[in-house]
């Protein structure tokens, strides 16, 4: 079993708190990433379960014991660094075999492990090189190598591919998955990059300002975002958010949005009246739709529909990003690529209720939407 | 035709070198001459004659004869070099181990800490010679070769420090992290994964502190005194009120010059990475 458990983790620099009370659980052969911004702790946090920043507050388990104290070399971790780490000054047999010289292992048995993992990443012509004499993505594998050679119980990744070229990390993000299966070993894995974390990851946790704001699957995290940064954050184009007031009362509620109104689904209101407000009033709220959940229309057939004016039309390849000019606020959506639209058109806009968010304009957390998995435990 | 700014710079070039070289060669040619031929000149207008003096004699080995037998010179000399080694022993390790504290530590006031070490070195030897002068006095230093090596290694520590920590912060610290997590501690990923790529570093520092040490004239004079010579105070009382020992001078020089020398040419590549190492980024 190698599951990483932080409980009520900090980490502070001076007075900076870039940790705060993290409690997170990543389950044994489980494919974590930790997701957000520059700043927002996640590479602190790997660094912390590393063992290469002391801990301000809190406590790390690794396998159901406590590391807090323990050094880096002990805790049967394996990690691969952004910039790769490479030892310039050994060849990229030496530098895989380095780990397992440290434990005084057999050379024959060193060899046989090295040449394996150098099989598996197809980096076997490449033993005798040096790692100036190496690629990008060439670098990325040795260091991955370095990693595997010595079947560790964990796995941290701190942004392994986020130097490498779109087609290169395209390539590479499918290259780790299938490691993660083959390896069969838990994988702890950072980045800021939202595609690495949906395509790669079993569960996600995405951090801001050094807290978690949820803990979940990347289906989950995609279409049930438990606060208003985790749903502008995950997704491309981003969530487009409109400042609103829901009207909730005995009758049909309505999401005010400027000069407009909007009806709320039942299956919306059923969710809220669930979770979170009760009674009747006027509520501030942030109104979140995907660019992929807004229809557009010549002209108005429903009630509901926001009419705008088109600003500007992005042509994509395959799809088109129509920016749409709503009451002073702009809305991004998704089309077809042969959509016909100019700037300066006048468009209409329907919102899927089956997709639409609803978010608390003071605290930003879904007013749909749990925000349970922020304490995750390990039976999560 | 080449440009008038290129023949300017290559004439440049050519007098520097005669500057810099031509005292060298008249004292590795005076040294081997006897007393008499050393200021021999040709006459008026016998440009070439210069170089047959220079270059074309009866050599003899009599300056180095005299100076080695009938002198101390051996005894300074080997002041000299304990004075150097000991120095250089003592100052490089202690310098590596600062240097690495400084810059890879978060110990409190760091930067201050660090200008203090560098500020040691910015006033003039002869402003702290007075000062020197009691402390060692009073210490029972003075004149005694313990006591000189610990006043090379007042200037030669500082200067350890400030270079070699340079070299310690061109290396990523993700490398030394990279070897904890590969399984080794602080002192093995030092000594198997620092140290290699900074030994050109440490390869320069040892050089320069070197010289440093066996070019003193001042600390040794004053602070060596009689029980510690070395051989520039040795070599500098070749020269009295009452004579002028020319040609032991010119040996005894160039005694001096080759260790400096071969110690340079044999890690000469050291050098030149060392020194430029911490301009590039790797």
């Amino acid at each position: 079993m190698a599951e990483v458990l932080l409980k009520n983790v900090v980490k502070k620099y001076g007075k900076v708190e870039a940790v705060k009370g993290l409690n997170l659980c990543c389950n044994d052969k489980e494919f974590l990433v930790l997701l957000g911004p520059s700043g927002c702790g996640k590479s602190s946090t790997l660094r912390m379960i590393a063992g290469l920043e002391s801990i301000t507050d809190g406590e790390i388990f690794i396998s159901g014991k406590k590391v807090n104290q323990i050094h880096p070399s002990k805790r049967d971790i394996a990690m691969v660094f952004e910039t790769y780490a490479l030892y310039p000054h050994k060849t990229v047999f030496e530098n895989m075999a380095y780990p397992l010289r440290v434990r005084k292992m057999p050379k024959s048995d060193i060899k046989t492990r090295v040449e394996r993992a150098a099989n598996i990443l197809e980096i076997g012509s490449m033993l005798e090189r040096y790692p100036r004499q190496l690629s990008g993505g060439q670098k990325q594998r040795v260091a991955i190598g370095r990693a595997i050679v010595r079947d560790p119980k964990v796995f941290l990744m701190d942004e392994p591919i986020s130097h490498l070229d779109a087609k290169l990390k395209g390539y590479m993000r499918g290259e780790l998955k299938h490691l993660h299966k083959e390896l069969n070993q838990t994988f702890v894995y950072v980045s800021h990059d939202q595609t690495e974390a949906m395509s790669m990851a079993d569960r996600i946790a995405v951090m801001n300002l050094g807290e978690l704001q949820q803990l979940d699957t990347p289906e989950n995290i995609f279409n049930k975002p438990a606060s208003q940064f985790v749903a502008g954050f995950v997704g491309d184009p981003p969530m487009n958010f409109l400042p609103c007031t829901l009207v909730t009362g005995a009758g049909q509620w309505l999401i005010e949005f400027k000069q407009f109104a909007i009806e709320v689904p039942d299956r919306v209101r059923a969710l809220v009246l669930e979770k979170r407000l009760q009674g009747s009033g006027r509520h501030e709220v942030t109104l979140g739709i995907r660019p992929d959940n807004i229809i557009l229309k010549t002209e108005q057939t429903k009630s509901g529909d926001l009419p705008g004016e088109i600003y500007i039309t992005e042509p994509l390849g395959s799809y088109m990003i129509v920016d749409v000019k709503i009451a002073g606020e702009r809305v991004k959506v998704r089309s077809d690529i042969s959509f016909p639209g100019r700037s300066k058109d006048a468009i209409f806009l329907e919102l899927d209720g089956d997709h639409m968010h609803l978010f608390d304009a003071g605290t930003s957390y879904s007013l749909i939407h749990s925000n349970n998995g922020r304490h995750s435990t390990l039976s999560d | 035709m080449p440009k008038p700014g290129r023949i300017l710079k290559w004439l440049g070039l050519v007098a520097f070198f005669l500057w810099t070289v031509t005292p060298i060669v008249f004292m590795i040619s005076a040294s081997f001459k006897g007393t008499g031929d050393i200021f021999k000149l040709p006459p008026t207008g016998d440009w070439p004659g210069i170089l047959k003096l220079l270059f074309w004699f009866d050599a003899s080995l009599v300056q180095f004869k005299s100076i080695f037998e009938e002198g101390t010179f051996f005894s300074h000399l080997l002041t000299s070099i304990l004075a150097t080694g000991l120095s250089v022993i003592i100052s490089v390790p202690v310098g590596l181990a600062a240097a690495y504290a400084l810059s890879r530590a978060n110990i409190p006031g760091k930067k201050h800490l660090y200008f203090w070490v560098i500020t040691t070195r910015m006033a003039p030897p002869i402003a702290v010679m007075i000062p020197l002068y009691v402390l060692w006095r009073g210490i029972g230093a003075l004149h005694t070769l313990p006591g000189l090596v610990l006043a090379y290694i007042t200037f030669n520590l500082p200067f350890a420090i400030w270079l070699l920590r340079g070299f310690m912060d061109s290396i990523p610290r993700e490398l030394e992290e990279a070897a904890y997590v590969d399984g080794k501690g602080r002192l093995g990923a030092f000594l198997e994964i620092i140290f290699p790529l900074i030994r050109p570093g440490v390869g320069a520092t040892v050089i320069l502190c070197s010289m440093f040490a066996w070019n003193d004239y001042l600390f040794a004079l004053i602070l060596g005194g009689r029980g510690a010579k070395t051989l520039p105070v040795g070599i500098g009382e070749l020269a009295s009120a009452t004579q002028i020992h020319w040609g032991q001078i010119m040996a005894g020089g160039l005694v001096m010059i080759v260790p400096m020398v071969v110690l340079g040419l044999a890690i000469r590549k050291s050098l030149v990475t060392g020194l430029t190492m911490g301009a590039m980024r790797g």
